[in-house]
């Protein structure tokens, strides 16, 4: 809320600049910013049209002679519909600013002299939706004479300076100034002085007509109601226009417009309502019906249901309470009898029937946040007093009573010595009382207790650490020294499966991979293509969008997408790894199992061509070094096997292969489809993801240091033509198996199919390396255990040794 | 000719022909030559029987002077077409050391892990464990424990991303404190912890909004912590990421699960606290927020208010991030361009 200046110090001696308080109630209390209006307004008077006449040269134009308090009167030349003589209106003189740069001059219009222009509040930088209905399409018009000549800037309030508090919801007490006042007089270090609502008694007529009823008891603290009779209706005067547009709210008519100063003086908001079209004179709070409609204007009804608060007369709506008056008993210009109603509504109903019909505003907001319940009655007292002041009434009922919750003080004990332990000061009782008196809170001291009273203005209060905050803010944050908590050590430090992925992590990122984040919550195609794990789908109930609609079950889409996004930014040389969560669910659970994952992806070409260097196209086996330096990192027992699969769906048939440690699947590796990688607009590209949970599982190697080896190894090429569907992992797992317990090693050095090799067949050559630790081998036992292999390649696998 | 003279012009003419020597090998050859079993010395010694007797020691003595003289020139001839050889070999071998060398690429890390791992690695110094936590959450630690009842404005389906009535993606990291205060055991000493991680939003996504990003909770609960031990500790956090000069303000503001909170600010990185574009003139940067833990929350964790206390706090790693680095779009720490993730390389 803005809290200006000029109403402030009604309350308030504050000369501080806006500047300046907004600073220091930002760092004592609530968030603040300076508002200044009117900087770019300038020459702005009250002119007196004196007289008015048709353009000679117009259909549309009229001359008019302005008093603008000078000697003599000057021709201003006027095309708004609503001018007329004897009005008191706004003149722009020669050479006045106007927002946005407009600069006005004196001239000639359409050969008629003009010294300068009648305006329009919109013109002054007032919104629209702000001006009284009657002046938004023309010139505002003075409710009464003011003086020509007399600066209008600061009649219509437009040079008013504010506070704009930015409150957080529990200091809702300050969305009325006296409240503010409160808390800029508690930062200041002053008490604020307000004149309670005098009526005069002796127009107090005993009213016992009006029917109140209150049936939806739990939603409804408090409910007065005054009536009033003889009113007036016309415009406000102009001080309570210019406050009510400068806190965004619309003039509307005197007793709608009082009851809404009231609201912005008190923070309660006050209903009016035509007493003579209420059926029966009577109001009731209650439940609506699936059936009610509330009619709003001749444009929108609201179908209203039957968690929707109402007021009802009779069988008509008149509004949803603490929301929204409707277009029935609204008070017009006709309207001579008047009820007003100060109420106080449950704020949790409030805000869901304002979410519910989308019509949240001034009231609602105060009761969703809370309103002092203390302030009922003396509100709706001072709705009477403003409209007895303005329009003189004949007589009004006294308070009339449909529901009354007394309003009690909070009382909270506090512990000085908890106090200065909790924050970390030294404030002596003195010190402490002296801050809470500021607040306008009591307090009686015993020992170390301190027994304060807490007025229902502030009914955010309720604890000791609420008391807490209050002393230490006052007292100023700014003067807390900072120390580091004092008690015993502890080991800090991250969880072993914490450390695990940053191992994994650190591999991925030697090997050249950028690191990515992508989305948790992906399409259901994201959801669908790459759920290996087979998990039940998980979905949230209330998407934004449906690209973020299920839980992931895979980080592969994510990386796709992000090869994809990049390639259509011309970068298609792309490696990638993510470290994320898959979301894993059962059928019979509703939570999903959080899963650590690890998965990496390759497209294009590793390294770029250079002076000195080639580039090369990425190929599975590519991905797949990587995979095997991140398996040999682990530093596990288990042997990892890479077993050829073509179940795995939109990878390639021929190109993927499952990744077993010791026979249990951790992931996988492979390259996409052909079309699946057409349709997410990516270059061949190769992923693997792993298992984080299992890897970890696994069973660490237990190492113990050896000497390097003493004596010479000993090697033998073979090579071998063997039929083409024999994978080579097949024939090294045979070789081991027949090696003899000296074989150490056997790399591949050469794969061949083509011209000299009988079709259907391949030739295998590989470099095995034998070595005995502790003797040096003779060429007898090597020979002996390359015999046993080749016999054994011949046996198994038919192999022909070259 | 005497022996005599016949050694020392052996001598002038080997020291001469080592000197004009340009290759190694015409050395060796000279060094077998000259000096060898078959060389003029070893003849012109033949001579030595027609040397008196008493003259013989002298004339030894000049030959082994003429071998050692001669050796020696030809060493230090060797050495001057070494030299020259090695000079010549440096010069062909010269290379253009401007010209780029073959990279062997190091990936980089997210710059919102690097982060965090910053942030971690500060408190895991001071003795925090590095908790984690889950990202499908109840809603009992989500909100309930956290003293957000029902009904609150602050758990509004319109804000949280629900899976079922009672479970969410969490949208705060200060779902863990429960959990953490619950499975923590108070008689082995305080609980000091933080739990990094992804936050979930109804947030439509734009440069200042994401329906994901990462949030990082800290917690502390021991008997006797204060405010002021939360603020030398963010003082302290502070200047390990913006710089040993910040100075940290506490500004009131409100946490359901804090009483007092306060939304800290930082002096700004950029202007020292003058005012600029960064801080919006006010020199000033709004970074966490924070406070003491409200006495619900810890009783709901069975903690006795009176006995202890805690503090808490919570940042954004996106926004500590766009601060440092100046990024103004969210959405750039999430699309991953690897143009933008490349530009981090080994910051933190």
């Amino acid at each position: 809320m803005k809290i200006s200046m000029d109403w402030l110090k009604e309350y308030l001696p504050v000369d501080h600049s806006v500047e300046e308080i907004a600073n220091k109630v930002s760092l004592t209390g609530i968030e603040s910013a300076p508002v200044k209006l009117g900087t770019d307004l300038s020459k702005l008077v009250v002119g007196h049209i004196t007289s008015i006449k048709p353009h000679p040269d117009s259909d549309h134009l009229n001359l008019c002679q302005v008093d603008i308090g000078q000697s003599k009167e000057v021709q201003i030349v006027c095309g708004a519909p609503n001018v007329a003589n004897d009005q008191y209106v706004i003149v722009a003189l020669d050479g006045a600013d106007l927002p946005a740069g407009k600069k006005i001059k004196k001239g000639e219009i359409r050969g008629q002299v003009s010294n300068g222009m009648i305006c329009g509040l919109d013109e002054l930088g007032v919104k629209e939706s702000l001006v009284p209905t009657a002046y938004q399409k023309g010139i505002y018009v003075f409710p009464a004479a003011e003086t020509p000549g007399q600066d209008a800037k600061e009649l219509l309030g437009l040079n008013d300076e504010m506070v704009d508090l930015d409150i957080t919801p529990n200091r809702a007490d300050t969305l009325g100034m006296r409240g503010a006042a409160w808390e800029i007089g508690a930062t200041y270090d002053e008490k604020p002085q307000f004149t309670d609502p005098k009526l005069d008694e002796t127009k107090v007529k005993a009213v016992d007509d009006v029917k109140i009823q209150i049936k939806a008891d739990d939603l409804v603290t408090d409910y007065l109601v005054r009536t009033v009779s003889g009113v007036k209706v016309s415009e406000s005067p102009l001080w309570m226009q210019r406050r009510l547009w400068n806190q965004g709210i619309q003039p509307v008519n005197n007793i709608v417009d009082a009851a809404n100063y009231v609201m912005i003086e008190y923070g309660e908001p006050v209903e009016v309502y035509d007493l003579d079209k209420l059926d029966d004179k009577s109001v009731t709070v209650e439940m609506a019906t699936d059936a009610s409609k509330l009619v709003l204007d001749d444009k929108i009804t609201k179908d209203l249901n039957q968690n929707d608060l109402v007021i009802n007369s009779g069988n008509v709506t008149l509004g949803l309470a603490g929301v929204i008056h409707g277009q029935n008993a609204q008070v017009t210009s006709k309207t001579t009898n008047v009820l007003i109603e100060s109420a106080v509504y449950d704020g949790t109903s409030v805000r869901k029937a304002a979410q519910r019909h989308d019509l949240r505003g001034d009231a609602s907001n105060r009761f969703e946040k809370g309103v002092d319940n203390g302030a009922v009655e003396i509100s709706l007292n001072r709705v009477v007093e403003l409209i007895d002041e303005i329009t003189d009434l004949d007589s009004y009922s006294q308070v009339l009573v449909g529901k009354e919750t007394p309003a009690k003080p909070t009382i909270i004990k506090a512990s000085i010595e908890h106090i200065n332990r909790l924050m970390g000061i030294t404030l002596t009782d003195q010190e402490m009382i002296k801050i809470l008196d500021r607040l306008g809170f009591t307090t009686a001291e015993n020992g170390d207790q301190l027994t304060v009273t807490i007025p229902s203005r502030r009914w955010d209060m309720t604890i000791e650490a609420d008391l807490i905050e209050e002393i230490m803010r006052i007292y100023g944050y700014e003067n807390l020294k900072g120390t580091l908590p004092s008690g015993n050590e502890t080991n800090g430090g991250y969880t072993p499966q914490r450390e695990f992925i940053n191992k994994l992590k650190s591999v991925l990122l030697s090997e050249g991979m950028d690191e990515t984040i992508t989305f948790g919550l992906v399409s259901k195609k994201e959801a669908t293509d790459f759920n290996t794990v087979e998990s039940e789908y998980t979905r949230v109930l209330h998407p934004m969008t449906e690209d973020h609609e299920y839980l992931r079950t895979s980080l592969i889409p994510g990386l796709i997408k992000t090869i994809a996004y990049n390639k259509a930014r011309k970068t298609s040389d792309i490696s990638i790894f993510e470290q994320g969560r898959i979301f894993d669910r059962e059928e019979v659970n509703d939570r999903p199992k959080e899963v650590e994952y690890i998965a990496g992806a390759l497209s294009g070409d590793l390294g770029a061509d250079t002076w000195n260097t080639n580039a090369k196209k990425a190929d599975f086996y590519d991905m797949k070094a990587i995979v095997e330096e991140l398996l040999e990192f682990l530093n596990v027992e288990a042997t990892f096997e890479f077993t050829p699969t073509d179940k795995i769906e939109h990878l390639h048939p021929g190109q993927t292969a499952i990744i077993t440690a010791d026979e249990k699947t951790v992931g996988f590796v492979g390259k996409l489809h052909p079309e699946y990688q057409a349709k997410s607009s990516v270059d061949d590209t190769y992923v693997f993801e792993l298992n984080v949970y299992s890897l970890l599982a696994l069973t660490k190697k237990n190492v113990k240091a050896q000497s390097a080896p003493k004596y010479p190894s000993v090697s033998r090429d073979l090579a071998i033509l063997v039929d083409k569907q024999i994978a080579s992992g097949q024939i090294v797992k045979d070789i081991f198996n027949n090696g003899g317990e000296y074989l150490k090693d056997v790399n591949i050095f050469d794969v061949y199919q083509g011209s000299n090799i009988e079709i259907g067949h391949k030739s295998l050559g590989y470099h095995l390396i034998f070595q005995n630790p502790n003797d040096t081998l003779t060429d007898d036992t090597v020979e002996k255990a390359f015999t046993q292999i080749k016999d054994s390649l011949i046996d198994q696998f038919d192999v022909e040794v070259r | 000719m005497s022996l005599n003279d016949r050694l020392k012009e052996l001598r002038a003419s080997g020291i001469d022909d080592a000197k004009r020597a340009e290759h190694l090998k015409d050395l060796n050859d000279l060094r077998v030559k000259l000096l060898g079993k078959k060389g003029p010395i070893t003849q012109a010694l033949r001579g030595m029987k027609d040397v008196p007797k008493e003259e013989r020691p002298e004339i030894g003595t000049l030959a082994n002077n003429v071998k050692k003289d001669i050796q020696e020139a030809i060493e230090n001839r060797i050495q001057e077409v070494n030299q020259r050889i090695i000079a010549q070999k440096l010069q062909e071998e010269t290379l253009d050391v401007t010209l780029p060398a073959q990279s062997h690429k190091i990936g980089t890390k997210h710059i919102l892990n690097q982060t965090i791992e910053d942030i971690e690695q500060f408190f895991i110094g001071l003795g925090y464990e590095v908790a984690p936590g889950y990202e499908v959450e109840e809603d009992h630690y989500n909100f309930e424990r956290l003293n957000i009842p029902k009904d609150h404005p602050a758990r509004d389906m319109q804000d949280t991303f629900y899976i079922t009535n009672e479970l969410l993606m969490r949208t705060q990291t200060s779902a863990q404190e429960g959990r953490d205060m619950d499975a923590h055991d108070f008689s082995k000493g305080p609980l000091k912890m933080i739990s990094p991680g992804i936050v979930y939003r109804r947030d439509d996504d734009d440069a200042t909004h994401s329906h994901q990003f990462h949030q990082l909770e800290g917690l502390v609960v021991d008997k006797n912590i204060s405010m002021a031990d939360l603020k030398g500790t963010l003082e302290a956090l502070c200047r390990h990421v913006f710089g040993p000069d910040r100075e940290i303000r506490f500004r009131p503001s409100f946490f359901p699960f804090t009483e007092p909170s306060v939304e800290v600010d930082v002096s700004c990185f950029n202007c020292g606290g003058e005012g600029c574009r960064i801080c919006k003139y006010t020199g000033w940067i709004e970074v966490l927020g924070a406070g003491l833990t409200h006495p619900n929350v810890l009783k709901m964790s069975g903690i006795d208010p009176q006995q202890y206390s805690a503090f808490a706090f919570g940042l954004g790693p996106e926004r500590f991030a766009m601060l440092k680095y100046g990024i103004d779009d969210i959405r750039d720490f999430y699309t991953n361009d690897v143009r933008f993730l490349e530009q981090f390389k080994g910051v933190n």
